[in-house]
């Protein structure tokens, strides 16, 4: 549990820290995933910035009608965020579904999501939420749409080079309900499935359902025909496991020692009908 | 661990067949290959470099092609072994036309050893399966 | 202080807060990876990737090159350093040489094969990366019915069935009984592999004084000791210039009651290079190569009539034993052997068990070692004819008890079991969990699809491990007190807890015997300089048997303090009571304080006395203590999902007296995760090849704080006759009961599909596709 000789640097600036990067270092955002790695010496970089260190992106601010959360804010810091709790409490909600106590106080939003490990939990809120990430590299300023932003399992949109520099998500709007609903897994506390669901009712009817599922594939998903199955309904019992039963529909998805690929399915079938389930509930 | 799928490639059996047979073309699909040298029928030397998340590492391994049977299936063999472990994958691959390329199918098996296992059985399966998809993506390229 | 307070409170029975955890909980304590010297060097451990190998060559001139190494050793270099010693012997049981480096071949995953040596840790591990091993990779096999299969690759060359044993025993008239029987109930089950994963784990620090011809060995072991004679014996040093040393344990459960390959390769190391060295292991190696636990295949066979006696039991275990034999390797499955017929009456039972060679980490005594499976067996199999009978499984249970007037009974394998009264937990535990509203319960959740169970287990075990007949280092145990000329009190015993709380309980016992307070006594353990000599703790005994001879110790202390203080108050009619030794006539005292003064300056002593106050005992138990009890478990299954949620975990346990009813519960509450994390969450799975693929945290599920249900404790007391002190031990109690209970009630809540059994872990995937299959 010892890892090759690096070099560690914690530059004070965005700027100093995308040079260091440009020139070929290794971003450390947490370290949850990449520690680890490098303690079995299946990682090794020659040189790591510490994005944790730095202050100017680690916020969580509203403006213009959405929620601007920087890369290096912690998972502890974003479930128990008061104005995400109010305003997009399923991002909150998803953070404290995160690993335990030590990995949510270490974590960040920024890392996670960069790491694209395919059973992690925010890319489900991400892809419900219609997330946008702001990435920048050296000479790059951009913002990519979570939908395009996960391509495989730990691949992402992201250049070499580039960094997510902040999280982008909407302001919920009245009449909207959120859940996140997972199925642990017993040893890494990852998600076997995760799928968070947001509700939104008008005048009794459905009006927008948008479902993210990880945990099930390589790659973090919207069930989009699962979501249009929904809309426009009352949004009965029927109504919902009908379109929960679409959750899963030609994915193909992995197995392992506590989870096979039939069971994951099934498993995301079970939770989607209960993220939406409890989401309509909380529209009122 | 069972690997198996199947992949559509917008050419003709015949010709992917032939394709899959170059060892220029092998080395070109084949995640993390710098490049394969004959060692003699069907076989060949490889060094590998693999990347995969935060995870790197070289390998040097070996690429058997067995089983012939021209434009319909052959077994391929591929190994490697480094520092951190080692890794193989072998499989029957069975070519079909449809729609006029070819569905190229497969039925295997992949195996880990070494500090490599430790990375996380969770994600072997998913792993192996993004590997394939590579392999089969960059084969397309490199073949049209 | 400079007083020792005499005093009338006393603190056996009581719930008294652990006296060691103030420097555990602040992190203050002393572990291996701790102790720093002048000019320590650091050592890492090439390990073998494949599982079967010929090993055609090593390279180690690159990695002696490399910045800091100044030594790199493989096989050929340790070659006359002793085998890792199995201590337990089985007729005709085959010993492969266990060498501390591999030699010309590897046979697990993980098997050491080179020690770099280096003035740094890192650039240790960094050497290590340039030992160049050359294998010639052999096919493996992992799963021991596979290994018994025709075939099959041979682990060791030399014994091409992989059968290291079998062993026979049985008891009563088998046949007649299964003849008789109106019917017989079989099951094959598992008790899959565990690993024992202690928070801290193993380290050494080898010091070696070559001008005083000295090794100071500081190694996290259970047995201080015994790692002293038998390391010696490995490095061929005298016995008497070895010192072990055992700092702050951080967790054994039987993985550290063992001699392991590292102990006499750091020594080796030391010697070699006159400098301290230290090795530390890694979670990984952990994983890898400390000894796991359980690896059991059991084939059943209960008879029974009608009314619900058991008649006879035929028991067959496939013990996966790994690729070699450690300390006790092949005892393991013997224990599960003696407890087959659990509580029950049954005179007549048949057992056989073949050890089997495996290409994994060698198995050996972890919590409960072979009495979690043999208790695990007998459960299911009761509930199994239960629900054959259509019996109530409590009332099948009472039926077959052993009667509480019929101590000591002789059982089948050969047992004497101490004192009990059976009954009493199950129907205390029947009363708390409030059993016939439950299953009131169960009726109507069954209306609504609900799945519900609930689930008992009435244990026994074998504790106080135990009389030397039955151990292969002897089985007593001793203890040493002292009483300073200050009146303070050194205790040192040769139990060597680490983390079951005698720093506590022996205060306890010490301070109620003296009449002085708690912290008047300083319990020393682990430490072959200071302690006379001892076998250690495991087997739920250092209570029982260290405990005793600390109580006779003491007893003998209290004889010679009677006496200096009859001699200071010139008279004959004293009674030594509270710490004071006082004059029936006079009604004058003498303070402990007072008498121990005198004792050392011995101006003037009683006859035939020596001076000081000081009495070693080394007692040997007649018997083992027998403990038990019943747990039962409600569970509640998320019909979609398969998930188990425990609603109730009852827990009712008798372990004779108890010293300490905190620390009891304490146990009880540790066996219980553990219990719950072989019933639920964990299996060591080795692929076709011998792959380890669960050997990270990642993969394996060991419970954590938020899996754990409530645990609702109870006792009984029923004190055994074995020792003055009417103590069983407690240490594994709560893993043996805990397993059979837990898959007891999930069975029960599925049996309208006609689920008979299923194997541990339960995992929700297999609970949903039997919901699943059965709807």
């Amino acid at each position: 549990m010892i890892p090759q000789k690096f070099e560690y640097t914690a530059p004070k600036t965005l700027d100093e820290a995308l040079l260091l990067l440009a020139a070929g270092a290794k971003p450390l955002a947490g370290g949850m995933s990449l520690i680890p790695m490098m303690k079995l010496r299946l990682a090794a970089p020659e040189h790591l910035v510490d994005l944790g260190k730095l202050k100017d992106l680690n916020y969580i601010r509203e403006t213009d009608g959405t929620l601007h959360i920087g890369a290096t804010t912690t998972h502890a810091e974003i479930e128990s965020s008061p104005i995400l709790r109010k305003k997009c409490p399923l991002l909150a909600e998803t953070a404290a579904a995160i690993g335990d106590v030590q990995v949510r106080n270490m974590g960040t939003i920024g890392g996670s999501v960069a790491h694209a490990d395919p059973a992690a939990d925010y890319p489900a809120a991400l892809q419900a939420l219609e997330a946008k990430l702001a990435l920048k590299g050296a000479k790059s300023d951009r913002i990519v749409a979570a939908a395009d932003f996960f391509v495989d399992a730990f691949t992402t949109a992201l250049q070499p080079n580039e960094i997510i520099r902040e999280v982008i998500v909407p302001v919920e709007a009245a009449g909207t309900g959120t859940s996140y609903q997972k199925m642990f897994h017993p040893a890494s506390g990852f998600a076997i499935v995760g799928i968070a669901a947001r509700v939104r009712k008008k005048a009794g009817n459905i009006a927008l359902v948008r479902i993210g599922v990880t945990g099930l594939s390589n790659r973090p998903y919207r069930a989009a025909t699962a979501e249009k199955a929904l809309e426009g309904k009352l949004g009965s019992a029927t109504e919902i496991q009908n379109a929960a039963a679409l959750v899963a529909k030609g994915v193909d998805a992995n197995s392992d020692l506590h989870a096979s690929a039939e069971y994951r399915r099934h498993l995301a079938v079970v939770h989607a009908a209960r993220a939406l389930m409890t989401a309509l509930a909380r529209t009122a | 661990m069972k690997i198996s799928g199947s992949y559509t490639l917008p050419l003709p059996p015949e010709r992917t067949y032939q394709m899959m047979q170059d060892p220029e073309v092998l080395a070109r699909a084949i995640p993390g290959c710098e490049g394969l040298e004959k060692t003699g029928e069907g076989e060949y030397r490889m060094k590998m470099q693999m990347a995969l998340a935060s995870l790197s590492g070289a390998f040097e391994g070996r690429v058997r092609i067995t089983d012939q049977t021209p434009s319909l299936s052959f077994r391929l063999v591929v190994e490697g072994a480094g520092r951190i472990g080692f890794v193989k994958g072998e499989g029957l691959l069975k070519l079909r036309a449809a729609d006029g390329g070819t569905e190229v199918s497969y039925e295997g098996e992949a195996q880990v050893g070494g500090t490599i296992a430790a990375v996380g059985q969770r994600l072997i399966d998913g792993t192996a399966k993004m590997m394939i998809k590579k392999f089969f993506e960059k084969f397309a390229e490199a073949a049209s | 202080m400079a007083t020792t307070m005499t005093q009338t409170e006393t603190f056996v029975g009581k719930r008294v807060r652990r006296r060691e955890d103030p420097r555990l909980i602040t992190g203050t304590a002393t572990y291996v990876e701790d102790i720093q010297m002048p000019g320590m060097h650091y050592a890492v451990i090439v390990r073998s990737p494949h599982a079967a190998a010929r090993i055609r060559s090593i390279k180690t001139k690159q990695a002696e090159a490399a910045p800091g190494v100044v030594a790199v050793y493989t096989g050929k270099d340790t070659e006359r350093v002793g085998p890792v010693p199995c201590g337990a012997s089985l007729p005709g049981l085959r010993v492969p040489h266990h060498h501390v480096l591999a030699t010309d071949r590897v046979y697990f995953v993980g098997h050491p094969v080179a020690v770099v040596v280096a003035t740094d840790r890192y650039l240790a591990r960094d050497a290590a990366d340039l030992v160049e091993v050359d294998y010639d990779v052999l096919p493996a096999v992992a799963d021991p019915e596979k290994a018994l299969a025709k075939g099959a690759p041979a682990v060791h060359p030399e014994w091409p069935d992989n059968t290291a044993f079998t062993f026979h025993q049985e008891g009563g008239d088998v046949d007649k009984a299964f003849a008789e029987a109106d019917l017989v109930v079989k099951q094959r089950m598992t008790s899959q592999r565990l690993i024992p994963m202690a928070l801290e784990t193993r380290g050494v620090v080898a010091e070696w004084r070559g001008a005083d011809r000295q090794l100071n060995l500081y190694t996290s072991t259970q047995i201080p000791h015994l790692v002293r004679t038998l390391v010696a014996q490995m490095l061929s040093l005298e016995e008497n210039r070895m010192r072990v040393v055992t700092p702050e344990v951080g967790g054994g459960f039987g993985s550290k009651l063992n001699v392991y390959a590292e102990e006499a390769l750091m020594g080796f190391v030391a010697m070699k290079i006159n400098k301290p060295v230290k090795w530390i292991e890694s979670r990984r190696e952990n994983f890898l190569c400390t000894i796991h636990g359980r690896g059991h295949v059991d084939y059943y066979e209960v008879a029974a009539k009608r009314d619900g006696t058991i008649l006879g039991i035929k028991l067959k275990i496939i013990q996966d034993l790994g690729a070699y034999h450690q300390l006790l390797t092949p005892a393991i499955p013997t224990l599960s052997v003696l407890m087959m017929p659990g509580l029950y009456k049954t005179k007549n039972v048949r057992a056989d068990i073949v050890g089997v060679f495996t290409n994994c980490m060698p198995t050996d005594a972890y919590r409960g070692a072979g009495r979690p499976e043999a208790t695990h067996g007998i459960e299911r199999m009761v509930d199994l004819l239960a629900d054959e009978l259509k019996m109530d499984p409590a009332e099948i249970r009472l039926k077959n008890f052993v009667g509480k007037d019929e101590f000591p009974y002789a059982t089948a394998t050969g047992l004497m079991y101490d004192s009990g009264d059976y009954a009493a937990p199950l129907k205390k535990a029947l009363e708390i969990v409030g059993y016939q509203k439950l299953r009131q319960e169960q009726i109507e959740a069954r209306k609504q699809g609900k799945w519900m169970g609930i689930g008992i287990s009435t244990y026994g075990e074998i504790c106080a491990i135990g009389p030397s007949p039955a151990t292969p280092a002897g089985g007593w145990e001793s203890a040493t007190v002292k009483i300073e000329p200050s009146g303070k009190v050194t205790v040192m015993t040769g139990a060597c807890p680490h983390g079951q709380g005698e720093e506590t309980t022996f205060a306890q016992i010490t301070a109620d015997e003296l009449g002085v307070g708690l912290d008047d006594v300083l319990v020393i353990r682990g430490d072959t300089a200071i302690v006379q000599y001892g076998i250690g703790t495991f087997g739920s005994r250092a209570t029982a048997i260290g405990g005793t001879a600390l109580y006779f110790a003491l007893q003998d202390l209290k004889a010679k303090i009677k006496k200096f203080g009859a001699m200071l108050l010139e008279s004959e009619d004293v009674t030594f009571s509270a710490g004071q030794v006082t004059c029936n006539r006079t009604g004058k005292s003498k303070s402990l304080q007072e008498i121990a003064g005198a004792s050392y300056r011995a101006l003037k002593l009683p006859p035939e006395t020596e001076p000081g106050l000081l009495a070693t005992r080394f007692w040997e138990p007649p018997n083992f203590t027998f403990p038990f009890g019943a747990h039962i478990v409600v569970s509640d299954i998320d019909g979609e999902t398969g998930q188990i949620k425990i609603r109730r975990y009852v827990a009712v346990d008798d372990c004779g007296n108890m010293i300490n009813p905190l620390l009891v519960d304490g146990q009880v509450h540790g066996g219980v995760a553990q219990g719950l994390g072989q019933a639920l969450w964990e299996q060591v799975v080795y692929d076709d090849n011998g792959q380890l693929v669960t050997g990270e945290l990642m993969d394996y599920a060991v419970p954590r704080a938020h899996m754990m249900p409530w645990i609702e404790n109870d006792h009984t007391t029923t004190p055994s006759p074995v020792n003055p002190l009417g103590v069983k031990g407690v240490g594994e109690a709560g893993t043996i009961g805990c397993s059979p209970a837990v898959v007891n009630s999930v069975v029960d809540a599925l049996s309208p599909l006609g689920v008979r059994h299923i194997d541990m872990p339960l995992t929700p995937e297999k609970i949903w596709k039997l919901i699943a299959g059965g709807n």
